[in-house]
């Protein structure tokens, strides 16, 4: 397994914010991990890269995973081009207090290249598109070589065409063998990934999408932040209306 | 009505042949290269004002050195590093070093010195080399110290300067990528805090961001890199210095000042630059394409 957790609870010194969480997702899998703002997705991707310590249970990830942001948490007006955050990976070879080699520049160049914009790589970040942004911090993840990744609502405000490289990208990582955890608000795309996890301060569900994605699981999920959209003969669809957009 | 009088400009070659203002040339030399270093960073993680707050918390260290006889270099070394790692603790759990725990700090040090200073040991020679210092005037003790901190300054930024990038840029995504974000921050506080103390003979600690905050300001407006952020602003520091004791001498005026109203001048100068270049059109389409 890429990704172990037994009987989590996580918390910022005070009661749990997140309580009773136990999954496990194989190598190459992808994990969608759905639930409302404050339900404790972040909380368990800051727990799996080693920022917070579980207060009961134990959790395991293979190697360092790697934690991509959404770009609206990033500073935007930093001097840094595309290619200096890209370089940024290369702190995680435990080298991070020598200046960067020219083998990782050329990582770094080839990463931007992977997820299309290696023509970008002199760009000032802020001054690149939402979707752009987003695929210059995936390749700063793959500069980093994790074998896990935490993506932390990735498609959100991302227009159509870097989503949908964004998503090649994702089917590319999987067989390559790395294990992509997605915290997202789009039913649609929780249900082309190969399992979810429904976190609302506890674990609500989790299994393959056609078990998890019930009408019941996801009103437990949301709770009065989803819209239900059903129709007679098809599986339940849903709209999640309470996550804020940044 | 008001006369003023112009005395000729001195030569700048004899002037350096006196020793307080070689002295003086020297100390702002290795305060630009620790300034416009720091000062990137300063700038970058918006720690201008705990620059301005170290340099003023020294002042129960220097109340008490005075009426104890003891070294004030070290006393106010012994307060900045405290307050360093005050505010590094109390602002731990925000994006950056927390503005509300340095102000809370500064507070407590300025009423403990302001206590000291009248009610405890009647102290007034301490405000008064706090506040201005003078940069004619320093011995080869505030030589030894700057050039200490310039030396640690260019380590720690060469070591740490892309944690402290990193850090900065993204610090939800800097643990996973193994950077001990707590221990370099803290670094970069005490960093900063010793440069200050060691531009407190010269500048005083009102005057502190003209050589810290000022510079990598200017050089800020410009830099599309923060290679190129340093450099300037390690020139930009230099030039400043340079001109602002020039100025000084030449004018009668204290240097610290001279050199603080030369730095304002050159930023509102170049802010002003700035602000025409973005209204002129073609920059304008070059912003909205991008």
């Amino acid at each position: 397994m890429a990704v172990e957790v037994q009987g989590v609870s996580l918390g910022y010194g005070g009661a749990p914010v997140l309580d009773r969480v136990s999954f496990s997702a194989p190598t190459g899998t992808t994990v969608s991990v759905l639930g409302p703002n404050g339900g404790g997705k972040t909380t368990l991707f800051r727990a799996l890269v080693g920022e917070l310590s579980p207060i009961a249970g134990s959790l395991a990830a293979r190697g360092r995973p790697a934690y991509v942001a959404q770009t609206e948490r990033t500073r935007l007006d930093f001097p840094v081009s595309a290619l200096d955050v890209a370089l940024m990976g290369s702190l995680a070879g435990g080298r991070w207090w020598l200046p960067a080699r020219g083998s990782d520049r050329r990582g770094a160049r080839s990463a931007l290249g992977r997820v299309g914009l290696g023509a970008e790589a002199n760009t000032r970040f802020g001054e690149l598109s939402g979707g752009q942004r987003q695929r210059v911090l995936i390749a700063r993840a793959l500069v980093q070589d994790a074998e896990v990744l935490l993506l932390d609502e990735p498609l959100t405000g991302v227009d159509r065409a870097s989503a949908e490289h964004i998503e090649e990208l994702f089917g590319e990582l999987r067989s390559e063998g790395r294990t992509l955890l997605v915290s997202t608000h789009d039913m649609d795309s929780a249900r082309r990934c190969d399992l979810v996890l429904c976190l609302n301060r506890r674990q609500v569900a989790f299994g393959a999408p056609g078990e998890v994605l019930g009408r019941e699981t996801l009103e437990q999920t949301y709770g009065s932040e989803i819209v239900m959209l059903d129709e007679p003969g098809q599986p339940a669809r849903a709209i999640a209306v309470g996550h804020h957009h940044h | 009505m008001l006369c003023v009088t112009l005395n000729p400009p001195p030569s700048p070659l004899e002037l350096l042949e006196l020793r307080p203002v070689a002295f003086a040339l020297a100390e702002l030399g290795l305060l630009a290269v620790a300034g416009g270093l720091l000062g990137a960073w300063v700038v970058l993680r918006r720690l201008a004002f705990f620059t301005h707050a170290a340099g003023t918390a020294t002042f129960p260290g220097l109340v008490v050195a005075e009426a104890a006889a003891f070294s004030p270099r070290i006393a106010a070394l012994a307060v900045a590093l405290g307050f360093a790692g005050g505010v590094e603790r109390a602002g731990r759990r925000g994006r950056d070093p927390g503005d509300v725990a340095t102000a809370l700090l500064l507070v407590a040090a300025l009423a403990g010195g302001a206590v000291l200073a009248s009610d405890v040991f009647e102290s007034g020679a301490a405000v008064d080399r706090l506040l201005f210092g003078t940069a004619v005037g320093l011995d080869g003790g505030d030589l030894l110290l700057s050039g200490a901190a310039c030396l640690l300054a260019v380590g720690a930024c060469l070591a740490f300067g892309r944690a402290w990038t990193a850090t900065g840029f993204d610090p939800d995504g800097v643990p996973s990528l193994g950077v001990p974000a707590s221990r370099s921050d803290l670094l970069l506080l005490i960093t900063i805090a010793v440069a200050v103390v060691a531009a407190l003979p010269a500048v005083g600690a009102l005057l502190v961001s003209s050589i810290f905050v000022v510079p990598a300001a200017i050089a800020r407006l410009f830099s599309k890199s923060v290679g190129t952020l340093v450099r300037t602003a390690i020139f930009v520091a230099g030039a400043q210095g340079a001109l602002g004791l020039y100025l000084a001498l030449w004018l009668d005026v204290p240097p610290g000042p001279a050199v603080s109203v030369l730095g304002a001048t050159g930023y509102a100068a170049c802010a002003l630059v700035r602000g025409i270049r973005l209204r002129e059109p073609s920059v304008q389409r070059v912003e909205a394409a991008a």
